[in-house]
């Protein structure tokens, strides 16, 4: 996951939203609200936050837990899960029935020098939460998505470390004193997770030593890691119904103080877990006129653990199909050709579902994916999850 | 009607403008009453209810506790661990800008983040919100961000990020304006214009709720899924907790001011009946001029129903433009009369902040028919009367007169029924409005007495006066049983007035009298302290005294004794109830004024927490007697306690329950105490003790002490300010009263133009014809007045033993005083003479030549 400051720019946007003139729930944002978010991101206060200039030594579980020295900070986790033999009349090739789930909690910080309260709710930090599923095919089908706000006060939301946690009302996801493995638990109107994440790869840190630069100002990056392969099991409820699943996990580990440069509008952000074992990330910083970013990267980790860093010229992402969403009119890529010329690893994604659009406070598509390739030694297929902002 | 009909009765008219003018003016004062009453009931309980919408928002269903509110983790608990949702905290309280003391303002603690589906102008919400200059991240993280509505703002002159005092208690709290809330869809300004907004924590620092929550709102399903869903919450709620429908918030309100409410639109009708006098007196005037002229258009062919036509049309012409002229004059008294409602009502029931008279057509429509209306019935006997005379006996002036004295028994036997059926009514327990029937009745059967008493009077009279004065002194006597015709219902009309005046003020000083001596009999002490501002706005402030605190105060130098009460308010099944916790001991029991149960029985059950004492009002509310059980909701479960005794309580119409100390501590076990009691020791200086005590509870927010006298006089206050708007209303039906006799004697004078020509042929000098009219309107004044005396009487006695009863369940000792009784022979008397001024005076300086040479 990528791109701090846009997704920061978007945690602000909902927030005030909310408080403003946010549309209602059904329905998607016409304008952005016109609230004082400069104030935020740009004015004097952001400036007494911290901000990733230099790489710095990761220790865990410790960086788990909560950044609050830095504005903004989330745990992304998604993941690709099967039922098998759920769906035995299935005529797709996997006689199971599949699942991609979406579990994501942003902080906010509200100040960066909060003065004393007395009353206990009162609040530095706002959470939000979006929790996804998407399930293709017959018997449950459709694509599911929801979205929560909370202080980080009173209880209803917060992160720490020793245990680790991190909630929102009666979302979370907890681990032990050495994490992973992990619980992930969320549940809504129709669809409900609980999942066991297990250890798999360690931690991967991004770009220069952790230190994953998006924007060309000194302190425009963020620290980022990822756990790329946790294999899961737990069980997944769809409209009543309880699926025994299993599959794989990917963590995503970001914090930052930064903004995005200017023309850049959004960005294109892979999360692919190949049957080889190994694991790519990589994603594209896109500017208005379509063209990626010179500052886009990504990673390629080994069944090992061990990681090859990506530079924007080491990859291509190309666009092979479009999708516009009849809920806000706007049209997404919906298939793609993924190149490593390198590793003379080329990759056709395609997503389990179209629509996976998920419209709340602020509109982007974020989904579970497959694909299928050659890889150097040979043909390689896989899951991922990909995600789309700024169209 | 016919065209030459319609022109002659016009023609009349204006010959006799006075005549017209003075009937119009009659109605108009007695429809703006009722329309001004209208406004003022609707325009506060309507600002009630609006901001209750805006308060209330999209919620359907209130968590609520007592008057302490709810522990703040039940929201944590309900909506993290039970998954309840929509659901959303709330703080409230009352404040005040030091900028602006006198508007009282609601201080609502929200989360924004919870707000989305409750109110649309925090949630968002396509239409409304707020100013561009709002930064939600300041709003949640510094302390004493509030919002105010632009309405508000601007009537403060307060921009966004402008400085300003909060005051809580009297106690000041530094903020500022985060920003500036627009009206949206559905939530208008006049309900935000109440409104501070602030964020929960914010909300809690300022009302000093720390960890305490004024409810939490709920969204339900309608149907069964939300009646299911009600019954699993209402399984979740710690005891002393329920969950409520949200609307009961409005209907509570409009049940609390019901009886008060309807106290004064009866009060207003009287005023408005006075008025029906006036167009009956003008209309049946105007037939009894014009027999005459009707006989002789009878004999010229104009059919019977013509002059029926003729003269109901005429008084509903009269009625129309009074009732419009009152419904604009209405509008005007409105806005002073809603000061004094919502006065009242924050003084009694609960806080509401009024900007705006609510123009309703429904209210001016009321006000116009119940004009035309009165005007139709009071035209109807005359219309009756002048077209079922013969065309030949019209002309008869004495015929009228003979007709009128055969009718005079029935009229007064009619009346003594209408009075008996009035008493009838009053004697079941039929309810408020039956009560003001049965009231009704009997001033109007009593009212329909005086024509006979007049002729009575007149003829008692006329003996002593002819002893006194001579041949002019029967002249003026006999005169008023000859002008029959004319004169009684002026009595009547001013009689009633007055007894009005009588009844109302008998009761106002009975109340008065009877609270005055409760209040001595239940302020023994010689400090009272408390922490809350003002008698009758209760719970403004959660404070409590600590328990440091009251320790300090019972070992304080000249401190005999000391007595802690704590003030509650329990969520029940019907609807929120008043407790006192008191810790009595024997010496304290004296204080108490029990009407009902054995006090050797009483106390002992009410120390041990075995039984609780309910309050006279809350009595007659809920029919207890001694023996009734009660369910008392308590942090430790509900408490089914039986009612050992009745106690007298003139704090609160509401009701309320007491209970011994020993019970409050072990239901609630808070410790907490909101008032305290001192005695001094003997022979300490009450002067010196105030000072220390007022050094000792310095750091407590909110507290004051004072004297007993001090709360006696501001208990007193409270007392005259709620019966301001009944002086008002009452003073308002003498005027329409005085205009109706005003109207009456001139007219009465004017048409004996003639007749008093001839006494001036005769020799009279000008002087001696003032004195002759003069003595006939004083007499007429007098019979009234001395009819209006036990006709008042009998007012107060229906109002205190019926009226109060069944409105807010206080008994009160009637007390018989000489002065209203005084006041209104005076003001009868007086209103009769001014009344009879400008006709003396008129008829003395015409000659007779021209007074006779009329015809």
């Amino acid at each position: 996951m990528a791109a701090a400051p846009m997704a920061r720019r978007a945690t602000i946007l909902a927030l005030t939203a909310i408080a403003a003139c946010g549309p209602p729930p059904t329905q998607p944002p016409t304008q952005p609200p016109a609230l004082s978010i400069t104030a935020l991101l740009g004015g004097g206060d952001s400036g007494s936050f911290a901000r990733a200039v230099a790489p710095r030594a990761f220790s865990f579980p410790e960086d788990h837990g909560p950044h609050s020295a830095f504005s903004t900070e989330w745990w992304y986790f998604t993941g690709n899960l099967a039922a098998p033999g759920a769906s035995p009349v299935d005529a797709d090739a996997d006689a199971e029935q599949v699942f991609g789930y979406q579990l994501t909690f942003f902080r906010s910080a509200l100040a960066s020098d909060p003065p004393p309260r007395q009353s206990a709710w009162g609040a530095s930090q706002a959470y939000m939460a979006h929790f996804a599923l998407s399930a293709p095919g017959d018997p449950a089908a459709g694509f599911f998505s929801y979205e929560r706000f909370a202080r980080g006060a009173g209880g209803l939301a917060g992160a720490a470390t020793g245990p680790f946690r991190v909630w929102l009302e009666d979302w979370s996801v907890s681990g032990g004193e050495g994490i992973p493995p992990l619980r992930l638990r969320a549940a809504a109107e129709e669809v409900a997770i609980d999942l066991t994440l297990a250890p798999g790869k360690p931690p991967v840190l991004q770009g220069d030593r952790g230190l994953s630069q998006k924007g060309r100002g000194p302190g425009n990056a963020s620290y980022y890691y990822s756990l790329t392969r946790l294999p899961s099991t737990g069980r997944v409820v769809v409209r009543g119904e309880t699926f025994e699943v299993s599959g794989l996990s990917w963590m995503d580990r970001e914090w930052s103080t930064s903004s995005l440069d200017e023309g850049v509008v959004g960005w294109d952000w892979f999360s692919l877990q190949l049957d080889d074992g190994r694991d790519l990330m990589a994603y594209q910083l896109r500017r208005a006129d379509g063209s990626a970013d010179p500052l886009s990267a990504g990673s390629l980790v080994a069944s090992d653990g061990g990681v090859v860093p990506l530079l924007a010229a080491d990859y291509r992402i190309e666009p092979l199909a479009t999708w516009r969403s009849p809920k806000t009119g706007r049209t997404y890529p919906s298939r793609w050709r993924l190149v490593l010329p390198a590793e003379r690893l080329e990759l056709e994604i395609e997503p389990l579902l179209a629509d996976q659009e998920l419209s709340h406070s602020f509109v982007y598509w974020e989904g579970a994916v497959r694909f299928q390739g050659a890889a150097a030694n040979g043909p390689v297929s896989g899951r991922g999850y990909v995600e789309l902002t700024g169209y | 009607m016919n065209v030459t009909l319609a022109k002659a009765g016009l023609r009349d008219w204006s010959r006799h403008p006075w005549q017209a003018g003075l009937a119009v003016l009659g109605v108009a004062v007695g429809v703006a009453v009722v329309v001004a009453v209208d406004l003022a009931n609707g325009s506060a309980l309507r600002a009630f209810d609006l901001a209750s919408e805006a308060i209330v928002g999209r919620a359907t269903h209130q968590v609520v506790g007592d008057s302490t509110g709810l522990p703040d983790d039940l929201y944590r608990q309900l909506r993290v661990e039970h998954g309840i949702r929509p659901s959303a905290p709330v703080v409230e309280g009352l404040v005040a800008l030091a900028e602006r003391p006198d508007l009282r303002l609601r201080l609502l603690g929200l989360d924004p983040f919870a707000e989305r589906e409750f109110r649309s102008y925090v949630g968002g919400g396509r239409a409304g919100g707020l100013d561009e200059e709002f930064d939600l991240a300041s709003f949640l993280t510094v302390p004493g961000a509030v919002l105010l509505s632009e309405r508000t703002a601007d009537e403060l002159g307060l921009d966004t990020g402008d400085g300003l005092s909060l005051l809580v208690a009297g106690r000041p709290t530094a903020g500022f304006l985060a920003g500036r809330l627009r009206p949206t869809t559905g939530v208008q300004s006049e309900a935000l214009a109440e409104l501070v907004i602030a964020d929960l924590a914010t909300a809690q620092e300022i009302l000093g709720l720390g960890g305490r929550l004024s409810r939490i709102d709920l969204i339900l399903a309608p149907g069964s899924a939300g009646h299911e869903a009600a019954g699993r919450i209402a399984d979740l709620l710690p005891p002393g907790t329920r969950l409520q429908p949200a609307a009961a918030r409005s209907a509570v309100a409009a049940s609390m001011t019901r009886a008060f409410r309807l106290n004064l639109t009866a009060l207003s009708m009287l005023a408005l009946l006075c008025g029906g006098f006036l167009i009956y007196n003008t209309v049946a005037f105007g037939v009894v001029r014009r027999r005459r002229l009707l006989g002789t258009l009878r004999c010229l062919g104009a059919g019977r129903r013509r002059l029926l036509a003729l003269v109901l049309g005429e008084s509903l012409l009269i009625g129309l433009t009074g009732s419009l002229l009152g419904t604009v004059a209405g509008q005007a008294l409105g806005r002073r009369l809603l000061v004094l409602v919502t006065q009242t009502i924050n003084d009694l029931y609960f806080a509401v902040t009024v900007r705006s008279v609510d123009l309703t057509p429904g209210t001016y429509a009321k006000g116009v028919l119940l004009g035309l209306a009165i005007s139709a019935v009071a035209a109807l006997a005359p219309a009756i009367e002048a077209m079922s005379v013969a065309p030949r006996n019209a002309l008869a002036r004495s015929e009228l007169e003979s007709r009128l004295h055969r009718a005079l028994p029935w009229v007064s036997v009619g009346g003594l029924l209408l009075s008996g059926a009035g008493a009838l009514l009053l004697w079941p327990d039929w309810g408020l409005v039956a009560g003001f029937i049965g009231m009704f009745a009997v001033l109007l059967g009593a009212a329909s007495l005086t024509p006979a008493a007049a002729v009575a009077g007149g003829r008692l009279l006329a003996v002593p006066a002819g002893r006194l004065f001579g041949q002019l002194g029967r002249i003026a006597t006999r005169g008023l049983e000859t002008a029959l015709s004319r004169t009684a219902v002026a009595v009547a009309a001013l009689s009633m007035a007055v007894a009005v005046t009588v009844g109302v003020d008998l009761m106002i000083r009975s109340f008065r009298d009877t609270v005055t001596r409760w209040l001595e009999l239940s302020l023994p002490a010689d400090l009272y302290l408390s922490v809350y501002s003002t008698p009758g706005r209760r719970f403004t402030a959660p404070e409590t005294f600590p328990t440091a605190v009251v320790e300090r105060l019972r070992h304080l130098d000249g401190v005999a004794r000391l007595n802690s009460l704590r003030h509650l308010e329990l969520a029940t099944e019907s609807g929120p109830l008043r407790a006192l916790a008191i810790d009595l001991d024997a010496r304290g029991f004296g204080a108490v004024d029990l009407l009902r149960g054995r006090p050797e029985e009483v106390w002992p059950a009410f120390q041990a927490g075995e039984a609780i004492l309910a309050s006279e009002p809350l009595a007659n509310r809920r029919d207890l007697t001694v023996g009734s059980e009660m369910l008392l909701p308590t942090p430790s479960g509900d408490l089914r306690l039986p009612v050992a005794g009745i106690y007298a309580d003139y704090a609160s119409d509401q009701g309320a329950v007491m209970l011994g100390r020993a019970l409050y501590d072990r239901a609630w076990g808070d410790g907490a105490v909101t008032a305290i009691s001192l005695h001094a020791a003997g022979g300490a200086a009450l002067d010196e003790l105030t000072v220390t005590v007022r050094q000792t509870i310095t750091a407590v927010p909110g507290a004051r002490v004072r004297s007993s006298r001090g709360l006696r006089q501001e208990s007193l206050e409270v007392f005259d300010r709620t019966f301001l708007i009944t002086g008002v209303l009452r003073l308002l039906a003498v005027v329409v009263a005085l205009v109706g006799v005003l109207s009456a004697l001139m007219a009465l004078q004017l048409d004996r133009e003639r007749e008093l020509g001839v006494l001036r042929a005769l020799g009279l000098t000008p002087a001696q014809l003032w004195a002759v009219v003069s003595s006939q309107t004083a007499v007429l004044g007098l019979i009234a007045g001395l009819l209006a005396a036990p006709l008042g009487w009998l007012m107060a006695l229906i109002m205190v033993r019926v009226i109060n009863l069944r409105s807010f369940g206080w008994t009160i000792e009637l007390r018989t005083e000489p002065g209203p009784f005084l006041a209104a022979l005076a003001l009868a008397v007086g209103a009769a003479l001014v009344a009879g001024v400008y006709p003396a005076w008129k008829m003395s300086c015409t000659s007779p030549a021209a007074a006779l040479r009329e015809e």
